[in-house]
């Protein structure tokens, strides 16, 4: 293993291991956890809105822990080390500023992918259990009893939690890019969020850039394409909405969006890493 | 022979943004520190001494000038792996032991398996931390504990050169006697040890040469010896005189011409009364 590596797994691994031994992530986890269960309480309807409504709260649910858990892990990520000059013990040592800005990164990314993995398998347990109910009091049924099977065993499921690990690793990314500049905590947060929803109106300012024609001011244009360009287009991630609806979304274009958020990923840490390097500390 | 570290010119200025200037911390400042001495960087709050330390460590670009670590560009990785640095009131991550801690910083330096692990227990054992105290988060440790078990991360990669900022902050007595103790050990052990404090005592009591340094520049730089040594008096300490015979040496040297300054019993120092009274366990 190179020496390279192994600092960069170091990095990451304290990064994981202050993630985990720190008490506000394991009650975001439990609190995500104790909501997926309960959620198998709420419906009381036809057999396919208990699912509907199921998957809702269970994809909104693990999409807002996961939100919560990235956004401040990655939020604390430098300006906390800043902070606690524990950033000086570490960097002052033969590692380089890009291998501590990705293994902090790298970090933070196996705590969510762990958490996601953890609330994944909790969201099956409770789709078998509902579909467990069901099955004894409408399964008498050939047809009914399918289609319940169906629902509770659509492999859309992990579909949606490509997307959703995506979205939330390209989130992350965002933040680290931020803390690298800041002091903040609340500083990182802010710009994130208004990039995340400025990333929802991604489409709309590139449509407008590229039919724009003469019609808009070189200044207004300029600004469409900066947007266009820079920020990424989180409408790309409605995809999770339409498996929720029941629609046909093809693996393709789940791996397309997957791919768009590893170049995002990619080019934010380069960037991040880029203006790090000479940051005074 | 490169010597361990050598700055030229070596300035730094800290922008203030918002339109409010600058301050200077560090102005033209030279210096030299040869392998295996030990060097103390003094001076009041605000003189620059950090700021240097970190122009030296690459953690700081310098505004203008140069610093080098035995041969090597300061920042460069080169440069860093010669140096291990203990930082002025450093805040481990709480939530590792101090064998981890340890074992942390050995990774960040691209050690690992037994060579590491052999490593961290040495350290702990040097540093009076092995056993069941290097097993407890960092956040149950004393000042000291803290202090040692940094020192210890400092030695991981056993660099040439150790650099401790005011190693003895807010440590008691016998904490802070145990880091001279283990600065003269590494001096022993053939290491460069750069070091700033302004306790002066403790200084004088471990370093070879100094450099003062006052609002960013360099005041005054030499061998201790040479510094403090006053050519122009004469000090004898004796024991077993008795009092007629202390007043025939005294109208002696009256006679002889001489101005007598200062004579009576010698004092101890507070510092050395304190740790002798302590129970002999607890004064190391």
């Amino acid at each position: 293993m190179s020496e390279s590596w192994r600092r960069i797994r170091a990095v990451a691994g304290n990064t994981f291991l202050e993630a985990v031994r720190q008490k506000v992530f394991a009650v975001m986890l439990i609190f995500g956890l104790v909501f997926l269960g309960g959620a198998n309480y709420f419906a009381d309807f036809s057999f396919q809105e208990q699912f509907k409504f199921l998957k809702d709260l269970g994809y909104a649910t693990i999409s807002l822990t996961g939100l919560l858990v990235g956004l401040l892990g990655a939020a604390q990520l430098i300006p906390a080390e800043i902070e606690r000059r524990t950033i000086l013990t570490a960097l002052c040592r033969p590692l380089r500023r890009w291998e501590f800005v990705l293994g902090k990164y790298l970090g933070l990314a196996a705590l969510l992918g762990a958490m996601l993995m953890i609330m994944a398998l909790m969201f099956w347990v409770v789709l078998r259990w509902k579909e467990a109910q069901l099955m004894g009091t409408e399964g008498s049924d050939t047809a009914v009893a399918q289609a319940i099977q169906a629902e509770a065993r659509d492999p859309r499921l992990w579909q949606a939690f490509v997307l959703m690990a995506a979205k939330l690793f390209v989130i992350s990314a965002i933040a680290v890019f931020f803390s690298t500049l800041a002091t903040s905590t609340t500083f990182v947060v802010a710009m994130t969020l208004m990039v995340v929803f400025i990333g929802h109106l991604q489409s709309v300012a590139r449509e407008q850039w590229l039919e724009s024609g003469e019609t808009l001011g070189w200044i207004l244009k300029m600004f469409l394409a900066a947007v266009a360009l820079l920020v990424p287009d989180f409408n790309l991630y409605n995809l999770i909405d339409e498996i929720v609806a029941g629609n046909v979304v093809y693996w393709r274009a789940t791996l397309e969006v997957a791919a768009y958020s590893i170049t995002y990923v990619l080019v934010l840490l380069m960037a991040a890493a880029w203006l790090f390097e000479g940051r005074d500390l | 022979m490169s010597p361990a570290v050598l700055t030229g010119s070596l300035r730094k200025e800290f922008k203030l943004g918002w339109g409010r200037g600058r301050v200077l911390a560090v102005e033209g400042l030279d210096l030299e520190v040869k392998r295996g001495e030990v060097f103390g960087l003094l001076g009041p709050n605000g003189s620059g001494k950090s700021t240097a330390m970190k122009m030296i460590l690459g953690l700081l670009r310098p505004t203008a000038g140069q610093a080098e670590v035995c041969g090597f560009r300061a920042g460069t990785l080169a440069a860093r792996k010669q140096i291990g640095f203990l930082p002025e009131n450093p805040y481990f991550p709480a939530f590792l032991s101090g064998a981890e801690l340890v074992s942390y910083y050995g990774k960040l330096c691209g050690m690992g398996g037994k060579r590491l692990e052999a490593r961290v227990q040495e350290l702990l054992a040097l540093v009076r931390l092995g056993g069941e105290a290097g097993q407890r988060p960092l956040r149950t440790y004393s000042k000291g504990m803290l202090q040692r078990a940094g020192l210890a991360g400092a030695l991981v990669s056993d660099p040439e050169i150790v650099m401790l900022d005011e190693p003895t902050a807010g440590v008691d007595p016998a904490g802070s006697r145990e880091i001279r103790d283990l600065i003269r050990e590494l001096k022993q052990r053939g290491k460069t040890v750069i070091f700033s404090s302004h306790l002066l005592e403790q200084v004088e009591d471990v370093a070879d040469r100094v450099i003062i340094l006052h609002r960013g520049q360099k005041l005054r730089e030499g061998r201790l010896e040479d510094l403090l040594t006053q050519t122009t008096e004469w000090q004898v300490r004796a024991r077993g005189l008795r009092e007629d015979r202390r007043k025939e040496l005294h109208a002696w040297l009256v006679q002889q011409g001489a101005e007598i300054m200062q004579e009576g019993f010698p004092r101890e120092r507070l510092e050395d009364f304190f740790l002798r009274s302590l129970p002999e366990k607890e004064r190391r």
